[in-house]
């Protein structure tokens, strides 16, 4: 760093670094939105068919020459995507045709419930990653949770949930095999995800774990007769911490892209289901509006990704002033 | 067959009232259309008012207001919150429902509806012959996006109002069945007030003069329906009169077949329906549930073959393909044997259904050896295809991704019974709009589908000229077989050319016979409308129209 920039630190960097930022968002988000119209333009098929009924139609060639027009598709491709990105731009997601409502309902109706499953298997993944690590170092019991971890890394997340479907939710009937009512419906899903998510978590963090342990700083703190449980939790754990947080800001992805299949298992409402649904039906503005929200959920993981990684490493911190 | 016959309606005491039905439902599903009753409820209590009833179905619907796409979940929702102009009983007849009475021109040209007048839209507006206006209109309105209502009366040209209680309905072309498509759901009449908003405005929260008010659609969670305390003119199908029984509705959508039946069985739901087929023996002897199922009406379940290229513009290639398909041994493994074979172009349940051509594709390899033999196709590829001049005999099966999955299977024990005489069978899975593209391209041997219509008229719809779409460029066409026959062609229009019950039934059994000689279709079973329900719910029916479920009679025992 120049002596210059040393000085005007505090605003021009920050600045900058957000400009940068912003300018990145929005470089990724109109890439999202020229790769999904790409890909849906490519597909063979056309959207008016499927807007028009399903297996019993016999739309007069009117209704489908009027449809067409509606949603624009009898204009040339490159018009299309134009008044697409404008319309973007101004902020407006467009109208869903297999919907028959706003994008932006569509989101706000269906987003909540996917957030919410997806935090909380993030955060059970979490859960089950540190206890697992910090219960089982060093150990004997460590062999036993390395092989648990991969084992629970390598479940496929579809069968664990047709798993736990059967087990709790059809034979022990401990927990509702559908729908999104309380938070005891929230849980087999969560599971579904977080067991796999956790098995990663906790193999990526125990081999910094493991170093942690054998550093010197580890062996002042045992001189000093600090507690072995709170040598783990609070000096050991925070160097096994950061490739975690670096998984999980690819984790908020994966969790989109099993979130499908796990919503469609537990019958759950959510945008992954209303993404399958709106890819088969070709519905350009939904597809583009439901991948620019997952878009700017990666984005803004990956925000948070690098403010969490300051405040759990503060040599981060030192090498920045 | 339902026990909701007007002959034994509302005086007698329930009891006997629901012995009588139940035989008269036996003999009816055995004498007249086939239609099955697996296991009949009668209920011993006295109804009561009150309570709510979950209702688990599989396919959330894409609009609430019918006339917009049209496809079945939307009509079974419609079912609950519309009335119509007319009611079909079950054995076909047409009944006065917000139409007290009607005239038909001699010319078939003009149909005159005389009106209830003590009927009211939910919203308040009046039920006239401008509302009668306004949703005919409303269905052939390009803009609707219209593809069932708008597409069963495309001969509508206009409604004169006479008279606030007078519609005079006048048609472009004479069109017999006209009564009878105007007695489903799918037609049902919508509060003109509300009509007039926006149509997607009008999708979420459309307002009837049904038993039940829409109250709010949650997507992809459910929909609430109150009850309609005004309601006073219900259909003379139901089993009694005045307001709806329950207090409310949740419809709550629950895709995977056995999720809904597992909520069945923890009580969460008290009816789903597509109950799927390997559920259906735990449900029949689980003493805490009983099963409602009836066959609907209309082309079956079936794969209809392209006369348009080859090898199936030979018929004898045709039949030799019918009959080396073994449907029934393929039901039967596939379905547990709960599914009945359809064997001929219509189901059961139609009006003027014929049985005589049940059996005319049977399955049957011998035969079928022989047609190919003679058809040329003689020669052999190293893994047992038949050819000729060299080409195999490819039979080319574009399967949507939205097709079920136990109809995905038995179309690969069709392809290896078929395969056993010679054919291969390709089942080329693709998304839906995909495989629409390739139909509309006629670029298939087989397409898979089936069309479920309270009319005869459907063999119009699926085999006649009129339905080829246009000669070229791509476009929708209902006759995916490809059939063009001046012969045919006049049977069935001029079916619709008179109201005469048995010229009509003469007719369409010269059109089913045609139909079945030149083995268009491989067909497999009835569409089913298939519930369960817990011993505490009584009352549902199945609409007859349609067998769309309707819980204007239902209520609940806790």
């Amino acid at each position: 760093m120049t002596a210059l920039s040393r000085r005007t630190w505090p605003f021009g960097l920050i600045a900058r670094k957000i400009a940068r930022r912003l300018a990145n968002a929005v470089l990724v988000l109109l890439a999202a939105a020229s790769l999904a119209f790409a890909a849906l333009h490519l597909t063979p098929g056309d959207p008016v068919t499927a807007i028009l009924g399903g297996g019993t139609q016999t739309p007069s060639p009117e209704t489908i020459a009027a449809a067409r027009h509606e949603y624009g598709l009898d204009r040339p491709i490159s018009v299309q995507f134009g008044l697409y990105i404008a319309r973007l731009a101004s902020g407006n997601l467009g109208q869903s045709f297999s919907q028959h409502m706003p994008v932006a309902d569509v989101l706000r109706a269906q987003g909540p419930a996917t957030l919410a499953l997806m935090a909380s298997a993030l955060l059970t993944a979490w859960l089950l990653a540190v206890l697992s690590i910090v219960f089982a170092v060093g150990r004997r019991t460590t062999a036993f949770a390395r092989t648990t971890e991969t084992f629970f890394a390598g479940l496929p997340q579809f069968w664990l949930a047709i798993l736990l479907l059967w087990a709790l939710g059809f034979e022990l009937q401990i927990f509702p095999p559908a729908g999104n009512r309380g938070l005891r419906s929230l849980v087999l899903p969560t599971l579904s995800l977080a067991i796999p998510l956790g098995g990663f978590l906790a193999r990526v963090m125990r081999d910094s774990f493991d170093l942690a342990l054998h550093e010197p700083f580890i062996l002042t703190a045992r001189a000093r007769g600090t507690p072995e449980w709170l040598i783990r939790l609070r000096h050991a754990l925070r160097h096994a911490l950061l490739p975690g947080i670096s998984l999980s800001a690819w984790a908020v992805g994966a969790l989109v892209g099993n979130g499908v299949v796990i919503e469609m298992i537990f019958s759950r409402r959510g945008i992954g289901r209303e993404l399958f649904l709106a890819v088969m039906t070709h519905d350009m503005p939904l597809v583009s509006g439901i991948i620019l929200f997952i878009a700017l959920v990666y984005i803004l993981a990956g925000i948070a990704t690098d403010a969490l990684y300051v405040v759990v490493d503060p040599r981060l911190k030192a090498t920045r002033s | 067959m339902s026990p909701s016959t007007p002959l034994f309606a509302q005086s007698r005491p329930r009891h006997v009232r629901g012995t009588i039905s139940c035989v008269v439902a036996c003999a009816a599903a055995v004498l007249l259309t086939g239609c099955r009753r697996e296991a009949h409820h009668v209920a011993p209590q006295t109804p009561v008012s009150g309570g709510t009833i979950v209702y688990a179905t599989d396919r959330e619907p894409v609009c609430l207001d019918p006339h917009v796409a049209g496809d079945m979940p939307q009509v079974f929702v419609a079912q609950q919150y519309l009335d119509s102009l007319v009611a079909m009983d079950d054995r076909g007849r047409i009944l006065p429902w917000l139409a007290t009475d009607w005239q038909i021109s001699d010319d078939g040209l003009s149909y005159t509806f005389h009106l209830r007048r003590d009927v009211t839209f939910t919203d308040g507006t009046r039920f006239d012959a401008q509302a009668v206006r306004a949703n005919l209109d409303h269905m052939v309105d390009p803009h609707t996006q219209s593809g069932t209502a708008g597409g069963y009366i495309r001969q509508y040209l206009r409604t004169d109002t006479p008279d606030d209680y007078t519609a005079v309905v006048h048609l472009k072309s004479p069109y017999a069945a006209f009564l009878e498509v105007l007695s489903q759901g799918f037609l049902g009449l919508e509060s003109p007030r509300a009509l007039a908003r926006p149509r997607d405005v009008n999708c979420q929260s459309p307002v009837g003069s049904g038993p039940f008010m829409v109250q709010r659609w949650d997507h992809q969670n459910d929909i609430v329906f109150v009850r309609n305390p005004a309601y006073n003119w219900g259909p003379p199908t139901a089993l009694h009169h005045g307001p709806a029984r329950l207090d409310r509705i949740e419809w709550r959508f629950v895709a995977e077949p056995s999720v809904r039946f597992a909520a069945l069985q923890a009580g969460e739901a008290d009816v789903i329906d597509s109950l799927p087929p390997e559920a259906e023996t735990p449900a029949q002897r689980n003493r805490d549930l009983w099963l409602l199922m009836a066959d609907r009406p209309g082309n079956p379940t079936n794969g209809t073959l392209n006369v348009r290229r080859a090898p199936f513009n030979d018929v004898r290639v045709r039949e030799a393909f019918v009959r080396s398909a073994d449907i029934p041994g393929a039901l039967g493994s596939v379905f547990f044997h709960h599914y009945r074979h359809a064997g001929g172009p219509l189901s059961p349940s139609t009006p003027f259904y014929d049985p005589a051509f049940e059996h005319v594709g049977d399955y049957d390899p011998a035969r079928a050896n022989a047609l190919l033999d003679a058809a040329g196709w003689t020669g052999r590829t190293a893994d047992g295809i038949r050819t000729r001049n060299g080409v195999p005999l490819i039979v080319h099966i574009p399967v949507r991704s939205s097709w079920p999955t136990a109809d995905r299977t038995l179309w690969e024990q069709v392809q290896a019974t078929a395969r056993a005489t010679g054919f291969q069978v390709l089942l080329e899975n693709s998304d839906d709009t995909s495989v629409l593209t390739r139909e509309q391209a006629w670029d298939y041997d087989v397409r898979l589908g089936y069309w479920n219509t309270d009319t005869a008229d459907v063999l119009r719809i699926i085999f006649s000229s009129a339905f080829l779409g246009p000669p070229t460029g791509h476009a929708n066409h209902q006759n995916a077989a490809g059939f063009s026959d001046p012969r045919f062609d006049r049977i069935v229009n001029d079916a619709l050319t008179t109201t005469d019950q048995d010229r009509r039934r003469e007719l369409y059994r010269q059109a089913q016979a045609a139909a079945a000689a030149q083995f268009l279709q491989i067909t497999t079973y009835p569409q089913t409308t298939r519930l369960a329900l817990s011993r505490s719910v009584h009352d549902v029916r199945l609409e007859p129209s349609l067998h769309v479920t309707t819980l204007y009679d239902a209520w609940v025992s806790r």
